[in-house]
């Protein structure tokens, strides 16, 4: 809730508080308060408060908390996440002239993601889901005067509504099937999912029953949520353009927190997923992680590669969820949160620092862009030192927390593939692929930013001397720490290379796994992985910091990685374009067909009345005018007999006397 | 012989063309003449009539005053004609039309 005064308070305070102490204070003070929460709960039995929300009907929606392990864990997590991004705003944003908005923005994403995790009802979820789709949507068009800004958090907000679209479906589903949306109904122990089965066809729950498809469809309802939220291929496509935020946002919102929730959303509802659903959602997490590193070989801006980077780590996280081990898709959640924002924390001071030599050198270059760094480490050490720490969590190197939730997916990828039959084997084998790549291209971004000559120096003219690139001040660099320590194993287990140790696992789901576990698995696979990152670094090493670089730079292959393989391009023509050209010949239609149908029906009516006219005037009139000349015509030929001559009177007078004669006469 | 018949049919033969004459002639005297016709024809009717009364022989007698009265009915009609002649200066009765229907 402080989260939400602090957004109140901002808003209505607006410019005259830039200096975000109170958001920094809600954020502290729910870091206290989720941490205490999560003491008190873990491992023990979960708490829930409701209250009557409205009736509808029989049925009455009520609001409530629901606090279990895995809510209060993000519960904590997010608070833990939050309070170190916060402090380094203070520092990164300062000076800005929108900052009084960026923290009532960022107050509303903490509240509205804080909301999310601890609701107890599918659709107070679901509102605090949209929430936070609209404070991302709010944060990544920050700079609201730059044009790809405002491209980029419409195309975030539109796919991210194609998820909405899912998760409304999954309710709608949820609620015809068990009549309530209630978790602890649904989900709870004696929860009215595990009361249902599939019965002939059919799925049956003690409140209705469906046809079977609707258990699967359901369940791929929800992913399809998770996957716009979480940014699953294809819908993947907003996540590398909302880089055009400010990078403590995309640290906490884009690499911790809110891509989280799509793997939250699916944990709570995962015995709503049929075998066929889990399969799928497997399949796709594996599609992503491997075209998202391959994207990530190819780029140049450290964001975009740390953004790829994020969507392949989540990858690995549907995957974990697909193949039923979801608390090491939790786990990684977890360990990919610290580092992955201390990646972005880093990556941002060294952004920082080039956007302060571009200004005082007055020269136009990209401050985001590799190519323009180099050497790097003998400037910033302290950032270098910690960047270095979060790569090798990401690459999964021994002694990092990051080592101990990939391997915990990785391994139970191919315990699962082996229980299940040899042709699922690809999807362990592409994780061990996609790890060995992620080592390769952080490996890149290290080398070419921190190590070799810094390449803009030819350009500077000495200029180096005056205005020195230097370390990152202190209010930057004592949350980085603070993550940096997260990454390392101690905070997980105390053992460094198993994972099953780990707390955090044996919180979320303590029964065993329905796949059997293999010991060959969880001593070569760790070996592979560890040989082959190392092998990664060694020609990354070779072909980045030494030159000695084979490829040639413009080949195909890269220029696909680089372009995120047209998948861009492609919805523009597709979609884009599709809709506006349907728009165009709606328009068309609707002046030529439809109006041409009111106007052919006005030119019939018009058409109508004229031959009534036409009726009217020389068929009816000229009938009365012709009985009134007729009269007329035979009155004047009477009348003709008044002539004024005397004989054609006597000859009249003979006339009348003959008939009257001939009358006499003859009848 | 001669029977009544003869005399009926003369008569009537008279009549008719006095009658033609009154109503087809463009002289006013010519009229007067047809008049003139239809009064001799009935006369000779009369007369041809008068053989059935031995007695008084009124056919006859009327005979003479019809031709008084015809003579009278002449002179009338000449003195209207005349009159006529001084007014519109033409004695075609198709041009005496004043009374038309205008």
């Amino acid at each position: 809730m402080s989260p939400l005064a602090a957004f109140l308070y901002q808003s209505l305070l607006g410019k005259r508080d830039q200096s975000g102490i109170v958001s920094l204070l809600a954020i502290a003070l729910s870091f206290t308060g989720g941490g205490l929460t999560w003491f008190t709960i873990w491992n023990n039995a979960p708490v829930t408060v409701q209250a009557d929300w409205f009736t509808i009907g029989e049925t009455s929606f009520k609001v409530g908390i629901l606090l279990n392990n895995l809510s209060t864990l993000m519960l904590f997590l997010v608070p833990t996440v939050a309070l170190p991004v916060h402090v380094y705003s203070r520092a990164y944003m300062k000076g800005d002239p929108g900052i009084h908005r960026y923290w009532m923005y960022l107050s509303l994403f903490c509240f509205a993601m804080l909301g999310l995790v601890i609701m107890d009802s599918l659709l107070l979820m679901y509102v605090f889901w949209e929430l936070v789709g609209f404070a991302s949507y709010l944060l990544i068009g920050f700079w609201f005067t730059r044009e790809t800004a405002i491209q980029a958090n419409k195309k975030a907000f539109l796919v991210n509504r194609i998820g909405d679209l899912g998760f409304l479906i999954g309710l709608a589903i949820v609620f015809t099937q068990f009549k309530t949306l209630n978790l602890v109904d649904l989900f709870g122990d004696n929860g009215l999912l595990y009361q249902s089965a599939i019965v002939d066809g059919l799925w049956v729950s003690p409140v209705n029953s469906l046809p079977q498809i609707w258990f699967t469809l359901g369940g791929l309802a929800f992913f399809l949520a998770a996957m716009a939220k979480s940014a699953q291929f294809p819908l993947h496509v907003w996540l590398p353009d909302a880089m055009e935020g400010p990078t403590s946002v995309s640290s906490l919102i884009h690499a911790a927190t809110m891509v989280a929730a799509g793997v939250f959303l699916l944990a709570t509802v995962f015995p709503l997923f049929s075998e066929s659903a889990l399969l799928f959602i497997a399949i796709i997490g594996t599609i992503t992680a491997a075209s998202a590193a391959y994207f990530a070989l190819g780029q140049y801006d450290i964001k975009r590669i740390l953004a790829f980077s994020t969507i392949s780590q989540l990858g690995f996280m549907m995957v974990g969820i697909g193949i039923g081990t979801w608390d090491a898709a939790l786990f990684h959640l977890t360990t990919h949160a610290f580092f992955k924002c201390l990646l972005f924390l880093s990556a941002g001071a060294v952004i920082h620092e080039m956007a302060h030599l571009k200004t005082h050198s007055q020269l136009d270059f990209d401050p985001q862009d590799l190519r323009n760094m180099g050497g790097l480490r003998h400037y910033m050490p302290k950032t270098f030192v910690l960047m270095s720490i979060a790569s090798l969590a990401l690459a999964g190197f021994p002694l990092t927390s990051g080592f101990l939730s990939k391997d915990s997916i990785v391994i139970s990828s191919f315990e699962w593939a082996l229980s299940k039959g040899n042709l699922y084997l690809i999807i362990p084998l592409s994780l061990i692929i996609v790890s060995i790549l992620t080592a390769f291209y952080i490996g890149r971004l290290l080398f070419k930013a921190f190590f070799g000559e810094f390449r803009l120096t030819n350009q500077l003219h000495g200029k180096l001397h005056d205005h020195p690139l230097h370390e990152a001040p202190k209010t930057m660099l004592m949350p980085m720490f603070v993550l940096g320590v997260f990454c390392l194993f101690p905070l997980f287990s105390f053992n460094p290379f198993s994972y099953h140790d780990s707390w955090l696992m044996d919180g979320l789901l303590s029964d065993e796994y329905a796949f059997a576990p293999s010991h060959i698995a969880h001593l070569i696979i760790p070996a592979i992985l560890f040989l082959g990152s190392v092998i990664g670094w060694i020609i990354g090493w070779k072909w980045y910091v030494q030159h000695r670089y084979p490829f040639n730079p413009a080949n195909p292959a890269l220029k696909v990685s680089l372009n995120q393989g047209y998948i861009n391009q492609f919805y523009d023509v597709v979609f884009v374009k599709g809709t506006l050209k349907l728009a165009q010949f709606c328009y068309w239609f609707d002046r030529h067909v439809v109006d041409a149908f009111v106007s052919l029906i006005q030119s019939i009516v018009l058409s109508i009345s004229q031959l009534s006219v036409w009726i009217d005037k020389y068929i009816i009139d000229g009938f009365v005018n012709t009985v009134a000349s007729v009269t007329y015509w035979t009155g004047h030929q009477v009348r003709l007999v008044q002539n004024g001559k005397i004989q054609t009177a006597l000859y009249s007078v003979f006339l009348i006397v003959l008939l009257g004669l001939i009358y006499l006469l003859f009848f | 012989m001669i029977t009544l018949t003869h005399f009926l049919v003369v008569s009537a033969c008279i009549f008719s063309i006095g009658l033609y004459t009154v109503l087809s002639k463009k002289n006013a005297i010519m009229i007067l003449v047809g008049i003139e016709l239809m009064i001799n024809a009935a006369i000779l009717n009369f007369v041809a009539f008068g053989k059935y009364d031995k007695v008084s022989y009124s056919g006859q007698i009327f005979a003479l005053f019809a031709i008084v009265l015809a003579a009278a009915a002449v002179a009338v009609g000449l003195a209207i004609v005349l009159n006529v002649y001084r007014h519109y200066n033409t004695i075609n009765p198709d041009e005496v039309n004043q009374l038309k229907d205008k």
